[in-house]
């Protein structure tokens, strides 16, 4: 339905006719001071609402739900159904009154033909209207073509040709989409490592590169999601070539800092240009997406019901099992979880039992392991009515779609401020079913016992399971730290199209599998195979054909900061 | 030519008692959750593809009658039962919790 008005098929009926002879636009004109936009983007007639009664009625029935028109001449609101219409009564015993305004819709309508009519001069008015309202945060209506009819749909529709750059974009564009360096704005490379993790998560990159966040909506001023939305849509947007960095490294640089103001803003207390945690940041970024959540139905407080994009994504529900030592009765409690902690450390003892801490895996099994709690940490046991001793497991209830990992090499405390090296090594992909509360309580009872509560581990967004999920990972980023405690730095690995590249800040290069293995891992991003983009091991034909990757290329991405600040 | 459209004084005296249903209404306009409920309700119908659904069967009536032969009022006639089937429960069941709630929430 294109340009109804505007097309030579149409033919107003003889009531626009004549209203428009005799009374022309000015009747238009009038309306567009009641006329609103609503976000994103629609027009409506707002009347004016007096205290008592905020609600426009039918002058003749006072029905105030259904469609309600306002005469164009007396602007007497009446009610329309097509068993009774006030609106055609009042156009009968009126001539000239005969036409109205749909009040919710900014339409024309002519009562006594039952039909809603067009009139250019009347969209003209209602378009420029929309050009020029913004929103309450600075976020305009989208532009209207003026001549369309179609005023609230945007853009004609235009059958695409490839301009003269596409074909060099596709020639190019071997690079894996979304790669694209991160300036360093004064020791952030905490933050750029982790937003690049967050940029490859693959439910994440879905959900903002399908404009789930509705940046148009967005009633925040300073909103975490809306600036994700512009890392996203500028990461992706194929813009990288080597040649021309300044113009788009600006960007770059304008929307990095929005986000970083934004973050800030956030996590007031985190604030300040030195170097910070990538972790806590990764855990502050998490919240700040959630508190910014267009969807406070889904909202909540309760890490456990909430189900936001990041609660979807990224949370888990670790169980802790309490055993009395007296009586064998256990307490059970299930705690949501972003991610998982692991402990680096062990004690003497622990290292001759358990497979030693300096792999993922003998980590994993360190933190799933009964532990037996101090004499001083005896709980209260409900079946012998008394304090005992207890052995404590955790195991994994329910695992998340992304599963990230914590290597703690950090201590801050009182009296130790110091970090530790040691060399963790991880798998590429990663099974956890072992460390799953249906198999700790399996290994714990011997076999004996039949483990009924095994549904809804494997994670989905419904206990009944019906997505299929497993208890495989496969590894998409890693962010790891180099250096000392102060002055260290931070880069981030991802994992595209089975090959590797590290990203260190603004320089992206393609590294083979083995630096990445060799790497000090602080930050551990698992997806779950079956949303993994990586689970092929074959690699794609066309990055061995192609002939400018070479091992260690650098895709060329610059970061000079001097550069941004002029251009 | 007044620009305001609320046309005062002979109405009053007919809306002497609210409907229930008026009551509501009134009560959700003022807060300003009827606006909310209207655009969430708009979003899901849109991601359930309800409003592709409908586009498409509009489309379908005004080729069968001819574009000139059909009025707005006929095709709003028309289609109306079908958009009604076409809304799925649980859109539905999310509508009436928020609206449950919010009753609750003014303590109605």
């Amino acid at each position: 339905m294109a340009t109804k008005s505007s097309s030579p098929s149409y033919r107003p009926c003889e009531h626009l006719v004549d209203y428009k002879s005799k009374h022309s636009t000015r009747g238009f004109r009038v309306l567009q001071r009641c006329i609103v936009v609503l976000p994103p983007g629609r027009p409506s007639v707002r009347t004016l609402s007096c205290e008592e009664d905020p609600v426009p009625r039918c002058a003749s029935c006072a029905k105030s739900h259904g469609r309600l028109y306002a005469c164009l001449v007396c602007f007497t609101i009446s009610c329309y159904s097509s068993s009774s219409s006030h609106a055609r009564s009042h156009a009968l015993e009126l001539p000239g009154h005969e036409l109205a305004i749909d009040l919710d819709r900014a339409e024309l309508f002519c009562c006594i033909c039952n039909d809603q009519v067009y009139d250019a001069d009347f969209d003209w008015v209602v378009v420029s209207l929309a050009k020029c309202t913004s929103f309450s945060n600075g976020r305009t209506a989208p532009p209207l073509n003026v001549y369309s009819r179609k005023r609230n749909r945007g853009a004609e529709y235009k059958p695409w040709e490839p301009s003269s750059k596409d074909p060099l974009v596709l020639e190019r564009g071997a690079a894996p989409l979304g790669l694209r360096g991160l300036t360093n704005m004064g020791s952030t490379c905490f933050m750029n490592s982790v937003l690049q993790a967050l940029l490859h998560t693959p439910p994440l990159r879905s959900y903002f590169l399908g404009h789930r966040h509705n940046k148009a909506a967005c009633q925040s001023k300073v909103c975490l999601g809306c600036d994700m939305d512009d890392m996203f849509a500028a990461a992706f947007s194929g813009d990288r070539t080597p040649y021309s960095p300044a113009q788009f490294l600006y960007r770059r640089y304008l929307f990095l800092f929005s986000f970083l103001n934004s973050w800030w803003q956030h996590a007031a207390n985190l604030a300040g240009y030195e170097q910070q945690d990538a972790h806590d940041f990764f855990i502050s970024a998490v919240e700040g997406i959630h508190a910014n959540s267009q969807q406070p139905e889904l909202r909540k407080g309760n890490d456990a019901e909430c189900r936001c994009i990041v609660h979807r994504v990224f949370f888990g529900l670790l169980r802790s099992d309490v055993t009395c030592t007296a009586c064998g009765f256990t307490s059970t409690k299930n705690d949501p979880c972003v991610d998982i902690s692991l402990d680096l450390e062990s004690t003497a003892l622990e290292k001759q039992i358990y497979a030693s801490s300096s792999t993922l895996l003998g980590c994993l099994d360190r933190f799933t392991r009964p532990e037996r709690l101090s004499s001083s940490e005896r709980f209260f046991c409900e079946s012998c009515q008394s304090r005992q001793e207890a052995v404590k497991q955790m195991s994994v209830r329910k695992l998340p779609v992304v599963l990230s990992f914590h290597v703690k090499r950090f201590e801050h405390s009182a009296k130790n401020y110091r970090k530790v090296d040691t060399y963790v090594q991880f798998p590429l992909s990663l099974d956890m079913a072992c460390y799953l509360s249906s198999s700790i309580a399996r290994l714990r009872h011997g076999n004996r016992l039949i483990f009924v509560e095994g549904k809804g581990e494997l994670g989905g967004d419904n206990d009944s399971g019906s997505t299929s999920p497993s208890s495989e990972f496969e590894l998409f980023a890693v962010v790891s730290h180099s250096g000392k405690l102060d002055g260290g730095h931070y880069v981030a690995y991802l994992r595209l199209g089975g090959e590797w590249y590290k990203c260190d800040d603004a320089w992206i290069t393609r590294v083979g599998e083995s630096v990445v293995r060799a790497t000090q891992a602080y930050m551990l991003y698992y997806v779950q195979r079956t949303l993994s983009d990586e689970s092929s091991t074959t690699i794609p034909e066309r990055f061995n054909q192609h002939p400018n990757l070479v091992l260690d290329e650098k895709i060329g991405y610059t970061s000079l900061l001097a550069d941004a600040v002029q251009a | 030519m007044r620009a305001s459209l609320h046309r005062p004084g002979e109405d009053l005296h007919k809306r002497d008692e609210p409907s229930l249903q008026e009551a509501i209404n009134l009560k959700l306009v003022e807060s300003g959750e009827k606006e909310k409920l209207k655009d969430l309700l708009r979003e899901r119908l849109i991601e359930c593809g309800w409003k592709d659904e409908l586009k498409a069967q509009c489309r379908a009536f005004t080729r069968k009658r001819g574009r000139s032969n059909v009025t707005i009022d006929e095709l709003v006639r028309a289609i109306t039962p079908k958009g009604r089937a076409l809304v799925p429960d649980d859109v539905k069941a999310e509508l009436l919790q928020r609206i449950r709630t919010f009753l609750l929430s003014v303590q109605f």
